[in-house]
């Protein structure tokens, strides 16, 4: 390997990284803005509960036991409450998938952090609202 | 070795917490700078999934697979799924099986820019970890549009696919495509072309084909030393597409020792792996068909599986692997399930590769035959 050989691939090693220079900057600046997040997107659930038949489908389809139902709290003709425990939940999306009567989906909502681990048992009066949109509450700055 | 020498040997342990170390520890014996023996450690990263399995539904079986290794994830759910399916006699739609090609394809190529990322910070190449990786998130945001989950996808089912393909999806998968087609001559240059990155893979790391063959290796550990071994070509699978695309096997061929193959080698074969999966992804997006994504079927067959066993298996990004189950008659859930990971013979291949070796291309052995803890320790 000669001197001359050597130099040749420093400089084309120099090259590339001053081309990427000019590159846009890949990373958001997190809590002020967000990426934009797919329809299909598998965050927090919401429960429509005029929907709901009781048919605790979802109960069964979860596989680490996230989902809790009481059918005797009764607010609409046949439905029941659920209460979501997301520390447990990996968001796998087959309980949305078990529910064929539309009462079960997915929201865009993926940051769920909370001070109190006590706060991400959600009970049926949160998982029925949705208290914010994902996007709005944060100005997307640079797209 | 003269016992004097050996007083002055020093006992130290790579890991658990050093930070190339991510669940996993290996104790090195040195002497001076050289290692004298190496004796790899595993079980940090035990999660039980092997019993795990054993209460999961069949449904909800390749969840727990995905989570082995989440950097495969597509490739990883395959094998339970394939073993389900034989076991129930389903099958797989054509448009189901060209899209389950696809994806694991796209996700061989995301794996590996995983991995040049983290060889190369291993080797203190701080910059071509930053590099592959805003790569890799154009197929990270492709997965994120077809399944709404950027790692663990859970796409495949028994009997089919759970995501139909969309245009937009469509779109960001041949962005991601182009954007690596684009950068890999860009990485070849840093890589492969420059001193710094040559000078710390050359002749380190050194083995036989047919050492690797004895220690069990696979994937492309063993292509590297030009043993053109790949379950893709050599047991074609009928739910998989590959037969549906044109492609050699790559293999590299080392011109100072023919037949083995140094770290370089194992880097050079890992480009020519994402050459080979952009090549069938290139190939099978015209041919997709239309039709159902799932065998309608499929879900009540699933439910309850008759006695059986079956053996499923995939040729990883790590290398090959495989999944037994057995069911009982009426079975809900497995009987018993046995995962073979391929990095578990990659990780104990370094007891025989290191020792002789420094200290400082310890890290680079060991970077070279990708392993990974989650394979390793199921
Ligand atoms: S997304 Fe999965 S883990 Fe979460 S509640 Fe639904 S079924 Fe359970
Ligand atoms: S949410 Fe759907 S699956 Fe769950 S109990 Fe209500 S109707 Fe049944």
């Amino acid at each position: 390997m000669g001197f001359f050989s050597t130099l040749g691939e420093i400089f084309t090693i120099l090259k590339h990284v001053f081309s990427q220079v000019f590159e846009r900057p890949f990373t958001v600046l997190y809590p002020y803005e967000d990426r934009e997040h797919p329809e299909r997107t598998r965050g927090r659930h919401i429960h429509i509960r005029e929907k709901c038949t009781a048919c605790a489908q979802c109960v069964r389809a979860c596989p680490v036991v996230a989902i809790r139902i009481d059918k005797s709290d009764r607010k609409y003709e046949k439905d029941a409450a659920l209460y979501f425990d997301y520390t447990r939940c990996i968001f796998c999306g087959l309980c949305v998938q078990a529910c064929r009567f539309n009462a079960l989906f997915h929201t865009k909502v993926v940051d769920l952090s909370e001070p109190e681990r006590e706060r991400l048992h959600y009970d049926p009066e949160r998982i029925e609202t949705l208290d914010r949109d994902p996007l709005e509450w944060r100005g997307s700055r640079f797209r | 070795m003269s016992p004097d020498i050996l007083d002055e040997a020093i006992e130290i342990w790579f890991g658990p917490q050093h930070v190339s170390a991510h669940g996993w520890a290996a104790k090195l014996t040195l002497i001076g700078d050289y290692i004298v023996e190496c004796d790899p450690h595993a079980g940090y990263f035990h999660r039980s999934a092997e019993k795990v399995l054993e209460f999961r539904n069949f449904r909800q079986g390749p969840l727990v697979m995905e989570r082995l290794c989440m950097l495969e994830s597509f490739l990883m759910e395959y094998p339970y799924v394939s073993a389900v399916e034989q076991i129930a006699g389903l099958e797989v739609p054509e448009r189901a099986r060209i899209m389950r090609t696809i994806l694991m394809e796209a996700s061989r190529i995301h794996s590996l820019q995983f991995w040049w990322g983290q060889f190369a910070a291993e080797l203190g190449l701080f910059t071509m970890l930053l590099w592959p990786w805003v790569d890799r998130e154009y197929f990270l945001d492709a997965f994120e549009e077809l399944t709404g989950s950027r790692h663990a996808v859970s796409f495949n089912t028994p009997g089919g696919v759970k995501y139909d393909f969309t245009d937009k999806f469509l779109k960001k998968l041949d962005r991601a495509l182009l954007r690596i087609e684009e950068r890999l001559p860009k990485f070849k240059d840093m890589l492969l072309h420059g001193p710094t990155f040559r000078l710390r893979t050359k002749n380190v790391g050194l083995f036989s084909a047919e050492q690797g063959l004895r220690w069990g290796l696979s994937g492309p550990n063993i292509k590297a030393c030009g043993v053109p071994m790949d379950l893709r070509k050599d047991k074609p699978d009928s739910n998989l597409a590959y037969d549906l695309a044109d492609w050699e096997v790559p293999t590299v061929h080392n011109e100072e020792h023919p037949g083995q193959s140094d770290a370089y080698d194992r880097m050079v074969q890992r480009f020519l792996e994402v050459e080979t999966s952009i090549n069938i992804i290139r190939q099978l997006l015209p041919q997709i068909p239309e039709g159902p994504i799932i065998d309608p079927k499929a879900r009540a067959k699933a439910n309850r599986l008759p006695e059986g066993e079956a053996y499923g298996r995939v040729e990883g990004t790590r290398g090959i692997t495989s999944l037994w189950l057995k069911t009982t008659e009426k079975a809900q859930t497995a009987y018993r399930a046995k995962i073979r990971g391929p990095c578990f013979a990659s990780y104990y291949a370094l007891k025989h590769l290191v020792p002789g070796s420094r200290f400082a291309d310890f890290i680079v052995i060991f970077g070279s035959l990708d392993p990974y803890p989650g394979l390793w320790d199921r």
